[in-house]
């Protein structure tokens, strides 16, 4: 088979699916086009979120927690990442292997224990905290 | 893993205990004095086990890294530079507010990445040795920002780094796919039958070049220096000692072996392009050099230069003359042992003379004036490194450059060798200048603090100074041991 | 396993990710969008390294694609913390605030 004829069988599926989907969404858009009734309230131009008005800009900050968590995620994802791999070969490694994942978890446990310790999970803000202990101390 | 696989790795779990157990200790109380004994007893104990296993003949130790003899000798350099940067970090931290223990768990990662990278023969160690290292270094560079110790360029210094840190990694790993794709090859003696000999196919002459774009950065060749005064100048003394020694070193002595196994020097537009990298090196270094007021800026044009000068002897490895090879390696091991010595006692003068609690470093021109009337000691020591950095005789730095002058004429790089020696002229200019200040009389309000040098920094400083002269004066037993080490190369 | 004759074409579109990233990285002058091209840069490589693995037949390619993974992540986790520290000094997310070092 040439090079050519191989890239068109390798191709063609994608192709196929690439005009699908472009067909299928024209279709979606244009029906209400010419089906739907016009009417033109106060909130029709609005995006739609769960049926809440969404209120203010969009380019809000974001506090600082969330992206503290967020990397928290990426790092302790990245853990099953590798768990993973282990596992489909758990058999082929034997227990090398297992004292070997075994290593691995207790390292990022201990990473765990100093973040929780450091204050890292902490999920409220300095305000919160600040407050919660002024009510302690009264 | 059998169990002398496991023996073998000892020295590297031992280094990757110490940041776990710093880890667990800092999460439930911290304590500057025990972390760092704690970092000291780790260093410690490594290097004896590493020091231990020497004349038992290479070990591959899974099919990553490799203990012989080379490696072991670079393990060995890096932790006792390291023990002693972080003794002479000590009193700089214990005067700062900053969380100071992370700086041993850092510092300890960033060990481990080097000693990974020194020990690996293949892509992968390579990989993870030399990026565990960079994060954890400018993760050092960033992590101060924060107290009232907080100079403005640190956080500049720490992004700039981080940047162009991930920027090389990117052309690393570009590089070395490029390879793989190519030869289907991660190991570098599996690539020593294939690189540079089939009519080799763009792949690997890319990936090649890639490959050497990436440590470039991370060596601070020219023209891919630009970070270096920056980051050396922002990033906290202690923090710029470990950076400029164990960081270079460790990079240069795994690219030698890279080289040599790979059997990259026979790609001949390479080695033409380093040939080039080698003269602007030299010249720019010195050259702006010249133009510096800030002392740690001065230094790291000098340790652009200097690493310019290792290049004389790392291209004088590709020569097809065996004994001639074997010199120019011998001069490449010798020189980065001279240059860790000297920038660790000009770094390590700096961070005792610094005061963190004053938000200021010992930097300029300012603090060094009249030294030698207000502190002979360490006038004496700052002396002697820069005086071995400039290559007077009687001290290492001379030796060291008249082993690379040696590898250059005996390879018949004549150009590279004329570049060296315009190069040392130059730098001749600044060194001097530098200790001309310091026998200066001093200012009436002198610029640096009464206080007493504490005994961790009199100790490694004496003891640096020590080994800088005396190496300088019977290079002998230096020169066996790197003779040793270098053989089991190629 | 992936026609080899394929490979071409994913080392090219590996090299057009590169590029970009590249491009965006010496543009942008926002460290968020920076760290973004940097990742494209890895992420490229990463690529790069897979196309070759399948190549070959080999599972090296994927190992070296879980170290870029990884890498990856710790890289923006340090440098998402440096960002935190540059906005609450300058209020911006804009690199040419950082000026000082010069020369």
């Amino acid at each position: 088979m040439s090079y050519g004829a191989s890239l068109i069988t390798h191709l063609w599926p994608l192709v196929l699916f690439l005009v699908l989907v472009i067909g299928l969404i024209s279709l979606m858009l244009a029906g209400p086009y010419f089906l739907g009734s016009r009417r033109n309230a106060r909130a029709t131009g609005e995006p739609y979120e769960c049926g809440i008005v969404p209120v203010g800009s969009a380019q809000y900050h974001v506090p600082i927690p969330f992206y503290l968590f967020a990397i928290f995620f990426v790092i302790f994802d990245l853990e099953a990442v590798f768990l993973f791999a282990w596992a489909v070969a758990v058999r082929e490694t034997g227990w090398a292997g297992f004292i070997e994942a075994l290593v691995f978890i207790v390292i990022l446990l201990v990473a765990l224990l100093y973040l929780w310790r450091l204050g890292a999970l902490d999920w409220r803000t300095f305000r919160q905290k600040r407050d919660r202990a002024s009510v302690l101390l009264r | 893993m059998t169990m002398t696989e496991l023996h073998a790795l000892l020295p590297i779990i031992v280094i990757a205990g110490i940041s776990v157990v710093l880890m667990v200790m800092t999460a439930f109380f911290r304590h500057q004095r025990l972390a760092s004994l704690i970092t000291y007893g780790g260093f410690i104990a490594a290097a004896v086990l590493v020091a231990g296993q020497t004349g038992s003949g290479p070990q591959q130790a899974t099919p990553l890294l490799i203990m012989d003899e080379y490696s072991r000798f670079f393990s060995l350099v890096i932790l006792v530079t390291s023990l002693a940067a972080t003794m002479l970090a000590y009193d700089y931290l214990r005067r700062s507010d900053v969380f100071k223990e992370e700086y041993y768990i850092l510092l300890s990662l960033a060990v481990l990445g080097a000693v990974v990278l020194v020990s690996s023969n293949h892509f992968a160690a390579f990989f993870i040795g030399i990026e565990l290292m960079s994060v954890s270094l400018f993760a050092m560079v960033g992590y101060m920002v924060q107290g009232r110790t907080r100079r403005a360029v640190t956080l500049e210094a720490s992004v700039k780094y981080m940047i162009l840190s991930g920027v090389s990694s990117s052309f690393l790993l570009f590089g070395i796919a490029l390879v793989y794709a190519d030869f289907g090859v991660l190991s570098f003696s599996g690539l020593h039958s294939l690189l540079g000999l089939h009519s080799t196919s763009s792949y690997s002459q890319i990936g090649a070049a890639m490959i050497v774009v990436g440590l470039a950065f991370k060596l601070s060749w020219v023209p891919f220096h630009m970070w270096t005064p920056d980051v050396y100048e922002g990033a906290p003394v202690p923090v710029t000692a470990f950076l400029a020694t164990v960081s270079k070193v460790s990079v240069f002595a795994i690219i030698v072996r890279f080289f040599i196994e790979s059997g990259a020097f026979r790609l001949e537009a390479l080695v033409q392009a380093l040939v080039w990298i080698a003269v602007l090196s030299m010249l720019v270094g010195n050259g702006l050099a010249l133009l510096q007021q800030n002392i740690k800026r001065l230094l790291a044009y000098s340790s652009i230069a200097h690493l310019g000068y290792l290049m004389v002897a790392f291209i004088a490895i590709a020569g097809s003359n065996l004994a001639n090879t074997n010199l120019a390696v011998e001069a490449t091991a010798f020189y980065l042992v001279a240059y860790i010595v000297m920038s660790l006692i000009a770094f390590g003068i700096i961070t005792t003379l610094s005061s963190p609690e004053r938000a200021e470093e010992a930097e300029t021109l300012a603090h060094f004036r009249g030294l030698f009337w207000q502190k002979p000691g360490l006038a004496t020591a700052m002396g002697l490194a820069l005086l071995s950095l400039a290559g007077i005789p009687l001290t290492i730095g001379f030796v060291g450059k008249f082993y690379v002058f040696a590898a250059g004429v005996a390879g018949q790089l004549w150009l590279l060798v004329g570049v060296l020696i315009v190069g040392s002229a130059l730098g001749l200019y600044y060194y001097l200048r530098l200790i001309m200040e310091m026998c200066k009389a001093p200012d009436t309000e002198p610029a640096i603090s009464r206080e007493e040098t504490p005994l961790e920094n009199r100790v490694v400083l004496s003891a640096l100074g020590l080994v800088l002269l005396v190496i300088g004066i019977f290079p002998n037993g230096l020169i066996t041991t790197v003779h040793a080490a270098v053989a089991v190369l190629r | 396993m992936v026609d080899v004759a394929l490979i071409d074409h994913v080392f090219i579109l590996a090299a057009i990710l590169f590029c970009l990233g590249l491009v965006g990285v010496l543009v942008r002058r926002n460290i968020i969008f920076m760290l973004i091209s940097m990742e494209i840069m890895l992420n490229a490589a990463g690529l790069a390294f897979i196309a070759a693995g399948s190549a070959w037949g080999q599972p090296d390619g994927q190992v070296m694609f879980l170290a870029v993974v990884t890498l990856g992540a710790a890289e923006v986790a340090v440098a998402l913390g440096l960002t935190l520290l540059l906005f609450r000094r300058y209020q911006s997310v804009d690199v040419d605030n950082l000026k000082e070092l010069r020369g």
